[in-house]
């Protein structure tokens, strides 16, 4: 009875292994007498498992294993220990990457989430061209990053827009990427020009979430705008506040494309971070196991970072 | 055997079938090293070779394409040419080599200080002995870069003078003349960037433009004086930081950033910067391999474009830079008849005519020296080509790429204000003693 009185679209029965047979009272020898569900195995997962563990993780720990090694990308190595590292923590270029690198992450971390969640809070209600901002703010994110950095190159030239546009104003041209305190800053303005788009779609769906009614009777209650967005807003968005952080934070980190693009590193190292200069050192200077401890370097910092971001934003309720 | 055992053997077909898939796709992306005959010709025949080389504009003007085609024509050799970007030929090199699928004939840069450099390669063992014929080529004085323990590994293919790209067009009509020393350099500066324009055009944001140019004003610097200054670095009797020649190249770049000799805005200015300046006349000179002179005067008709020593420092004498820059190496994995065909072509390229021809192509010096063809971009030098009064492109002999490397930035530094000459110098030591 169950079968004929049920929806077409009422396949538990079936699926489940339950339907009796049509016009007899005994029930059919069902072909599946159990749940499908429990024919999986552990093991039919085994060959994707092993495909990730060979291609990805043991890979990996292969390649880190020339962070201990003297390679030069050719012939035999001796493995040399930590002097690797030893040699990264005493030469200054290096320090310097690591510190451009931790600039860029946490400049681009702090400007995207802020903008970002600024923005969406402006276009997420009441506001009548906020879907056609949105698309406009949210286009730069579809571009590649090399093509808006070659943009912004030309627009950081000294023969061009950005100068032009201050010597209406009689201010002096600068040589915005070949300065080597206005560099690191015009290298952080494109990534986060690029980027606050896709923070602001993250937060605009935290947004989706919050409460009206909530709102309205806290607003009520005479609550003001910052305690709203204090005491309603934020709690009810810590999810997207954990995403968009740790994506940009990781993001920031590992940032390549524009410093490549904009500067090549220069000048003379002052935006150097680590992916370019593990770049640089294997593939330009043939240092592989010097890259390759660069690269663990890096890798140890993201996965670090990347924990005590995430219990930082760790939703205690 | 019941449908049930044959669903479970199925399933454990299936299990065992994916992963060993797996495996053998993995095996034959890696593809492998001890396969023994190695070339990517692959054929084995000697009326066939493969032949890699740099192509920086991906064209089929490229002269390396130029001569395999001629040489494809006269003899009814197959060639199958495989043209790579400058920035990655090194490391595809390196990889192709390692592992088994290199061709059979690669362009290098002779010694080891370039990261398509040849001698680190021959010495893992990756490249083929050449004989007496490829020997005989190689300039005086530039054995070190081609040879290990007396075995040649490299034929060179031409010289290219390395000075200062200068148009003489624009100079006459700036009513500047080629200074003759550093005093009255930074005295032409000056008055060319009262009017504008400046004496030289430079790639500030690109470093081996840096570094080219510190190379050939420590021509007269350091080589003119001391050939054999990297024979000495390399014994450790000498130090860039000690060496008075490299502490004046440098002090000259700082003299001629402070004078205006180069363009505005010239810390951040790329490649386009010296192609625009040269061309339009608003700098008289660049620091570009002489070859790139002679492409870049083809393509733009009228320009009149020379190689110039780089003036000397006050009483010193002209002197410039010119090597053999490239060189052609034989794959030692190839098949024997790819290796036999090599070695023919290699042949063929040593004969005066060809030689020639290649020199029209790439717009160099022939490799014997000065002629009756020489460019005219070179006429202001050819006295200096013909008296023996150059020495090679320093960096080839330079242990590693990262000495040229932190020239290279460190120059870069010294033009956006980084920096001091003393701890450039100190870096490049550190560099060389990696």
């Amino acid at each position: 009875m169950t079968a004929t009185m049920g929806t077409p679209q009422d396949t538990g029965p079936v699926v489940r292994g339950s339907v009796p047979a049509a016009g007899g009272g005994q029930p059919a020898r069902s072909r599946r007498s159990r749940p499908l569900i429990t024919y999986g195995r552990w093991w039919w997962a085994l060959p994707a498992v092993l495909a990730v563990l060979l291609i990805h993780y043991v890979a990996t720990a292969g390649g880190a294993l020339y962070a201990f090694t003297n390679w030069t990308g050719i012939g035999d190595f001796d493995f040399v220990g930590l002097e690797n590292f030893r040699r990264i923590f005493e030469d200054p270029a290096s320090i310097g990457s690591l510190e451009n690198t931790l600039f860029l992450a946490f400049g681009f971390l702090v400007l995207t989430n802020v903008v970002g969640l600024l923005l969406a809070l402006a276009l997420n209600r009441t506001l009548k061209t906020r879907y056609l901002l949105r698309v406009l703010f949210f286009m730069p994110v579809v571009l590649s990053p090399l093509a808006v950095s070659y943009v912004w190159k030309f627009i950081f030239d000294f023969n061009g827009p950005l100068n032009g546009v201050l010597a209406w104003f009689g201010a002096a041209p600068r040589t915005w990427l070949a300065d080597p305190t206005l560099a690191l800053w015009a290298v952080l303005v494109v990534m986060a020009w690029q980027t606050t788009g896709m923070v602001m779609v993250i937060y605009l769906a935290g947004l989706a979430t919050v409460s009206t009614e909530i709102e309205e009777a806290a607003a009520l209650d005479g609550a003001s705008t910052w305690q709203r967005f204090r005491h309603i807003t934020l709690p009810s968005i810590r999810p997207s506040v954990a995403i968009a952080s740790t994506l940009m934070l990781i993001q920031g980190l590992r940032v390549f494309d524009q410093v490549m693009a904009l500067t090549g590193g220069g000048p003379a190292g002052a935006t150097e971070t680590l992916a370019t200069q593990v770049y640089k050192e294997t593939f330009a200077l043939s240092n592989f196991g010097y890259g390759a401890a660069l690269a663990l370097l890096l890798t140890v910092i993201m996965l670090v970072f990347s924990v005590l971001q995430q219990a930082a934003t760790r939703d205690r309720s | 055997m019941t449908q049930h055992r044959h669903r479970r053997l199925r399933r454990v077909g299936i299990l065992v079938a994916v992963p060993a898939l797996s495996a053998l796709t993995l095996a034959a992306c890696g593809g492998g090293d001890d396969g023994g005959s190695g070339g990517s010709g692959g054929s084995g025949s000697a009326d066939s070779f493969s032949f890699a080389f740099e192509n920086a504009s991906g064209g089929q003007q490229n002269p390396w394409q130029l001569l395999a085609d001629q040489y494809a024509e006269e003899t009814g050799v197959e060639i199958e040419t495989q043209g790579l970007p400058p920035d990655s030929y090194g490391l595809s090199m390196r990889t192709q080599l390692q592992g088994g699928s290199a061709p059979d004939v690669m362009m290098f840069s002779p010694g080891a200080g370039n990261a398509n450099a040849v001698l680190p390669l021959a010495e893992a063992g990756y490249i083929e002995e050449l004989g007496e014929e490829s020997a005989s080529l190689i300039p005086q004085g530039n054995e070190s870069l081609f040879e290990i323990d007396g075995k040649v590994y490299a034929q060179p293919t031409s010289i290219i003078p390395v000075g200062m790209v200068w148009n003489s067009s624009a100079a006459s009509e700036a009513g500047v003349d080629i200074p003759e020393d550093q005093t009255a350099m930074l005295d032409a500066c000056g008055t060319l960037a009262d009017e504008s324009k400046s004496f030289l055009a430079v790639a500030g944001s690109a470093p081996p433009n840096m570094g080219l140019m510190a190379m050939a004003i420590s021509a007269t610097r350091v080589y003119a004086e001391t050939p054999d200054w990297n024979e000495q670095r390399s014994a450790g009797d000498v130090t860039f930081a000690d060496s008075e020649g490299w502490q004046a190249t440098l002090q000259t770049i700082v003299d001629m950033n402070e004078a205006g000799c180069f363009q505005q805005g010239a810390a951040g200015g790329g490649f386009d910067a010296i192609t625009q300046g040269l061309t339009q006349g608003t700098s008289l000179g660049a620091f570009v391999p002489g070859a790139a002179a002679t492409e870049l005067a083809n393509a733009s008709p009228g320009l009149n474009l020379q190689v110039q020593p780089f003036p000397a420092a006050d009483g010193g004498d002209p002197f410039l830079l010119a090597s053999p820059n490239y060189a052609l190496s034989i794959n030692a994995s190839a098949d024997e008849g790819a290796k036999e065909a090599a070695r023919e072509f290699l042949a063929w390229m040593a004969e005066p005519e060809n030689a020639a021809r290649f020199v029209e192509l790439q717009g160099g010096v022939a490799i014997t020296g000065p002629d009756e063809n020489l460019s005219p971009v070179y006429e202001p030098v050819a006295d200096l080509l013909e008296n023996g009064d150059y020495a090679p492109l320093p960096n080839l002999a330079w242990p590693n790429p990262g000495v040229y490397d932190a020239l290279s930035t460190g120059v870069q530094g010294l033009l956006a204000g980084q920096g001091d000459v003393q701890s450039v110098l100190e870096s490049i030591d550190q560099a060389w003693d990696q």
